[in-house]
């Protein structure tokens, strides 16, 4: 029902594609939220979770969605950093494959590793992030958050805060959210972007962008994934670039904060913000993000084997 | 190597073209106990003792000069060797190889230049060993440069590596004015290109792949033009792939400085969007640059601040290849596909004459490295390619002779074949 057999980048997503998965989430958010929240619509199906990378969030949310559906869910997880020269990935993927499996979730730490399997597979693959590359799932279930909260996409003003050059979540979301008509800006300072941004509407500071937006999208900062560091403290991050109780209190009705998980605390969002209540709290989607992740992976799982 | 018995070549009627000579005219040309005997029309010879290749339609060039080559050997004979080395070399039209030290032992003694010469000596061709700068190529003890060029070495270079400290740069320049030899050089600035996998830019920011920066390559041209000007040493850069570079090297050369260059062909052939594709036989050090260097690749060539072109033959073994792109090495094979590859994109697209390719792939990288090769003379042993410039094809994985397939140009169409190579005198390698 996809235009294509798997889904490894935001950039291979058809409109009709994107359409279709946020239509259906819907239906499979409603399950979710039911007594018994099993469906048998992908009964006799093996789906494998095949994780070269630490995750709990994703892994999890991937599990439980296709555990609603009935389908077998195995999980493969192996460190990267076992996977050397002479052991061959690719050796791996035959061994799952000669067990019969009807679709592949991968993480992998390595960009463009999951395109690459994909074009050695005849299975389904789903990108569920690799490397700096492409987090398409993560972007579906940010685009799926943000149409509940405003109910359309077009002219939607988005600020991605943060570590922008280490970040799959953002080269997704920004390429997606772009598609489907909203105005994206990034705010990093120049040592986490790209060498020449001239293409991209950047700013450095948070102030610049606080008051005018309807998403402030906060980014993890990804200590692990840099391998120099530049940045020069987190004194300086909280400076320009932090989400505090002020800045949060600035920005204008009806807007909303997001961030893919985990918070580092006092770095991208301070405590008091993670925890505030109330009106100002109401802002806050986060937990909203995690639970329309189920729904949006069940969708694709759906459209994919259903 | 095609066995025959037969000890003289005939080749017939074939369009000779020799820059050495500066001209272009059809002829016949005999090759007699591996000398050539006549170059002139209509050559008759004995029926029995001859080879009689028919050259009609076809291009008889100088066999061609690859002065940036990766024999492996010795330490890696599981990716190539002297022997597998020269087989690809014929097969690609190429009669004389410069081989670099990044061996195992790196070739910075008298005895490893004499081990290469000995080895090479039954090879399909002509195998020439570029000696270390410095020790183990560390980029610390200057290798005894004298010793070694007495030995056999034909220029010096630290390929792979670049000698990041600037003193020990200026003194290996210094002394090499001594013996009048090139200093081939790896341009490369460490701290800039720490970590990176691709061309720093738009594609690599899209990919999420590690960025080099074409400041790297940059910062150490311009320092090294710098220490040539003070030291007076004849430099050659190799791979060159930035547009910066190729302006710094004009201006050093309006100046009066003996600064040459080279480019390969997969630098001319590609430009950074390939790499979307995630292909590890992409992934090569200079890195695949943006379309506006490859621009100015090409408009180097076509000024003359280009000199050569060098196919950096780098054999790596499948599984250095299909891993992630991260894990990959660097380095694409290069010697089979040097003609038609330069070809495809110089003469068919770019509408240079074959003339001056051919003069790139022969006599001017034998000028650099002050070798008698790149020629067809009367008197002198034999060392011709036959191509057929109409030719097209597909390159496939199964069609390389080289011990490792890692060819960037696998699934491209390309146009120019090598028909036949005569290397050392002797009929080396026959399209079939």
């Amino acid at each position: 029902m996809l235009s294509k057999k798997s889904i490894v980048d935001v950039g291979s997503l058809e409109p009709e594609d994107i359409k279709l998965i946020l239509f259906n989430a819907d239906s499979f958010l409603e399950i979710s939220r039911r007594d018994v929240k099993k469906v048998p619509t992908l009964r006799g199906k093996t789906v494998v979770n095949l994780f070269f990378e630490p995750s709990t969030r994703t892994k999890t949310s991937f599990e439980i969605a296709a555990k609603r559906l009935s389908a077998d869910i195995i999980n493969f997880s192996s460190s990267s950093s076992s996977l050397k020269k002479g052991e061959s990935i690719i050796d791996t993927l035959k061994t799952i494959l000669s067990m019969n499996v009807d679709l592949i979730v991968m993480r992998h730490s390595d960009s463009g590793t999951v395109k690459m399997i994909d074009r050695f597979v005849d299975v389904p693959v789903i990108n569920a992030g690799d490397g700096k590359y492409q987090h398409p799932t993560q972007a579906l279930l940010d685009l799926y958050t943000i149409k509940k909260r405003f109910g359309k996409f077009e002219g939607l003003k988005v600020a991605i805060v943060g570590d922008f050059l280490d970040s799959r979540v953002a080269r997704s979301d920004m390429d997606l959210f772009e598609k489907m008509g909203m105005e994206v800006t990034i705010v990093a300072p120049t040592m986490l972007l790209p060498e020449d941004y001239s293409e991209m509407k950047v700013r450095h500071n948070i102030d610049e962008v606080i008051k005018d937006t309807d998403i402030l999208y906060m980014l993890r900062m990804q200590l692990e994934r840099q391998d120099r560091k530049f940045y020069p403290s987190v004194m300086e991050y909280n400076r320009f670039l932090t989400l505090d109780m002020k800045r949060l209190e600035m920005m204008k009705p009806g807007s909303v904060v997001m961030h893919p998980g985990p918070v580092n605390r006092g770095i991208e969002i301070t405590d008091e913000v993670m925890d505030v209540g109330g009106k100002l709290g109401e802002k806050i989607a986060i937990e909203e993000q995690v639970t329309y992740g189920v729904a949006i992976r069940m969708a694709i799982l759906y459209l994919i084997l259903g | 190597m095609v066995k025959n018995e037969k000890k003289n070549i005939l080749i017939k009627s074939g369009t000779i073209i020799d820059p050495g000579k500066g001209k272009e005219f059809v002829s016949d040309i005999y090759i007699k106990d591996g000398i050539v005997a006549g170059i002139k029309e209509n050559i008759k010879t004995g029926e029995d003792d001859t080879v009689k290749i028919n050259a009609e339609g076809l291009i008889v060039s100088p066999g061609f000069v690859d002065m940036h080559v990766h024999l492996r050997d010795p330490g890696f004979e599981d990716e190539e060797t002297i022997e597998t080395g020269a087989l690809a070399a014929v097969k690609g039209g190429v009669t004389t190889v410069a081989c670099m030290p990044n061996t195992n032992p790196v070739i910075d003694s008298d005895a490893l230049v004499k081990y290469i010469l000995e080895k090479s000596h039954d090879a399909a061709c002509r195998i020439l060993p570029v000696a270390a700068m410095t020790k183990d190529l560390k980029g610390k003890d200057i290798t005894e440069m004298g010793i070694l060029s007495e030995a056999g070495a034909i220029g010096f270079s630290d390929d792979g590596k670049c000698v990041a400290d600037s003193r020990i740069m200026y003194e290996i320049m210094r002394y090499s004015t001594q013996f009048g030899l090139t200093l081939i050089l790896h341009e490369e600035d460490y701290f800039l290109s720490e970590g990176g996998l691709m061309h720093e830019g738009h594609y690599s920011s899209m990919l999420g792949l590690e960025g080099i920066s074409t400041l790297g390559e940059d910062v150490i041209i311009a320092r090294d033009i710098m220490l040539a000007r003070k030291s007076g040493a004849r430099i050659h850069v190799t791979h060159l792939s930035t547009r910066g570079g190729v302006e710094m090297i004009k201006k050093a050369r309006e100046e009066g400085l003996h600064i040459t260059c080279d480019v390969t062909p997969h630098h001319l052939f590609f430009n950074d969007s390939c790499l979307t594709s995630f292909n590890t036989n992409l992934k090569v050090k200079p890195p695949i640059r943006s379309e506006e260097d490859r621009q100015a690749l090409l408009s180097g060539l076509k000024e003359g601040v280009i000199d050569a072109i060098a196919s950096d033959h780098a054999p790596h073994l499948d599984t250095e290849k299909n891993t992630t792109f991260k894990l990959a090495s660097f380095g694409t094979i290069g010697l089979e596909t040097l003609f038609a590859a330069a070809f495809t994109k110089l003469c068919f697209e770019e509408k240079m004459s074959i003339y001056q390719l051919v003069n790139l792939i022969t006599v001017s990288p034998a000028k650099i490295l002050g070798i008698d090769a790149g020629k067809i003379e009367v008197g002198k042993t034999a060392n011709i390619t036959v191509i057929d410039t109409g030719a097209e094809e597909e390159i496939k994985r199964e069609s390389f002779i080289s011990k490792s397939k890692n060819s960037a140009f696998i699934g491209q169409k390309l146009k120019g074949k090598v028909i036949c190579t005569i290397s050392k005198g002797r009929l080396a390698y026959m399209n079939e």
